[in-house]
C-alpha cells in the first residue's frame, strides 16, 4: 500500500518504472456499441444523374448468384461507378406441390429456395446508365433474373423485421 | 277535475315512466335525471375515467419502449452454416495425384486463364468502344442542334424500372402440358 501510495518517480534510478506491466499485456480495443440499423438518405439524383439505383439479381442457385453479386461489384469499382451498399436479402423457401395424374392428393415435388442479392449503386450519369445496363444483360447467366430500378424507402424496410407489437399498439392508440 | 286530467296524462304517458308518485320529479315529462344523483354512479365515471387514463399512459409507455428499440434486420439464412455441417470430424483424404496428372491440370489451368483473360480484354474493348461512339454521336448531335442535345443528355424516366430474365438452357417445349400444382410460401417469418 506504502509503495502504491508514493507517486515519486526516480527517473534517474535504474528502478524507474518498476512494477509496470499493463505495456506488456494485448491492447484492449473500446467496446464496440451494436449501431443501430438506420436508414441512410436516399439520393434523388439530379437530371443529369440517376440517384441511387438497385441492381437486384435473383435465382435458384446460390452459387451463381452470388458470383454473378461479385462480378458486377467488381465491374462497377473498375469503372469508378459508386457502390453504396451490396447486401443480401432475406432467402425465400418455396415448397411446390403438384397433383397426382391418378388421385386427388397433392404430392411434394420439390422444396425451392429464392436468393437475392442487391447492389446499390449512386451517381450513374445518364450517358453512362444505359451502356452499364447493356454489359450486365450481355454476361448474365442463366436463370437469374435481373431487376434494376429506384431505391425507395420501403425496399429498405422490407430488410427489417416485422414489429406486430408496434404496429398493434399504433392501431390502437389511433 | 283533478283526477281525470290524471288518468289522461297516465294513457298518454309511456308506461315505464313512474307516474308522480315520489315528490322529487320535477315535471313529469322528464326522466329520472331529475332524481338527485346518487353516490353510486358518480363513483362509476371517476373510476372509469381514472382507468382509462392509466390505460392511456401504460399504452403509452408500452409504445415508447418498443419504439426505442431498434429495428433489427432480418437473419439471412444463406450465411448461416447448417449446424450438422460443422460437427462431424471426418476427414476427405485425397489421393495422390500422379506428375502428368499434375502438370495436365496446371497446363489446364494456365491455358483457362488465358481464356479469361481474353474475355476480360474483350469485355473492356467492348465498354471503350461504346463510350467512344456516344460521345461521338453526341458531339455530332450538338452540333446539328443544341436542344436536341440538351433532351440527350438528361436522365431517361422510363429505362428503370428494369427487368430481363437470364437466358435458359433449353427453351420451352411447345405444346406442353404441365401438370396441375401449387407453390407454398414456407419462408420463417421473423418478428422482432
Amino acid at each position: 500500500d506504502a509503495l502504491l501510495g508514493c507517486h515519486r518517480s526516480y527517473r534517474s534510478r535504474p528502478t524507474h518504472g518498476i512494477g509496470k506491466f499493463k505495456y506488456l499485456l494485448p491492447k484492449e480495443l473500446p467496446k464496440k456499441r451494436k449501431e443501430k440499423v438506420r436508414m441512410k438518405e436516399i439520393d434523388a439524383g439530379t437530371e443529369y444523374q440517376y440517384g441511387d439505383v438497385n441492381i437486384q439479381m435473383t435465382s435458384h442457385d446460390l452459387c451463381l448468384v452470388e458470383h454473378f453479386a461479385q462480378y458486377v461489384h467488381r465491374l462497377c469499382n473498375r469503372l469508378s461507378i459508386r457502390v453504396n451498399e451490396s447486401y443480401a436479402m432475406p432467402t425465400k423457401t418455396n415448397e411446390v406441390l403438384f397433383m397426382e395424374e391418378r388421385g386427388s392428393k397433392m404430392q411434394l415435388d420439390a422444396v425451392l429456395t429464392t436468393h437475392q442479392r442487391v447492389i446499390q449503386v449512386r451517381g450513374l450519369s445518364s450517358t453512362f446508365a444505359p451502356i452499364l445496363l447493356e454489359i450486365i444483360q450481355s454476361s448474365q447467366p442463366e436463370g437469374v433474373h435481373l431487376l434494376m430500378k429506384e431505391h425507395t424507402e420501403a425496399d429498405f424496410k422490407s430488410r427489417l423485421k416485422a414489429r406486430p407489437e408496434l404496429e398493434e399498439l399504433l392501431a390502437e392508440m389511433s | 277535475l283533478m283526477l281525470c286530467y290524471f288518468s289522461s296524462c297516465s294513457s298518454w304517458l309511456p308506461q315505464r315512466v313512474p307516474l308522480r308518485g315520489s315528490h322529487w320529479q320535477s315535471s313529469l315529462l322528464e326522466l329520472r335525471t331529475s332524481l338527485p344523483v346518487r353516490a353510486q354512479p358518480k363513483k362509476k365515471k371517476k373510476v372509469d375515467v381514472r382507468k382509462e387514463q392509466a390505460q392511456k399512459e401504460r399504452m403509452k409507455k408500452k409504445l415508447k419502449k418498443l419504439e426505442k428499440a431498434a429495428p433489427e434486420l432480418i437473419p439471412i439464412e444463406d450465411f448461416i452454416t447448417p449446424i450438422k455441417y460443422s460437427d462431424s470430424n471426418r476427414v476427405r483424404s485425397l489421393p495422390t495425384l500422379s506428375a502428368e496428372e499434375s502438370e495436365r491440370r496446371v497446363l489446364l489451368l494456365k491455358k483457362w486463364s488465358l481464356f479469361k483473360q481474353k474475355q476480360d480484354e474483350a469485355e473492356k474493348n467492348a465498354i471503350k468502344c461504346l463510350v467512344e461512339s456516344q460521345q461521338e454521336a453526341l458531339k455530332e448531335l450538338r452540333l446539328e442542334s443544341e436542344e436536341l442535345y440538351e433532351a440527350a443528355i438528361r436522365r431517361d424516366e422510363g429505362l428503370f424500372p428494369f427487368q430481363r430474365d437470364g437466358p435458359s438452357y433449353t427453351p420451352p417445349l411447345p405444346g406442353y402440358d404441365p401438370p396441375e400444382g401449387k407453390c407454398v410460401d414456407i419462408t420463417k417469418v421473423y418478428t422482432q
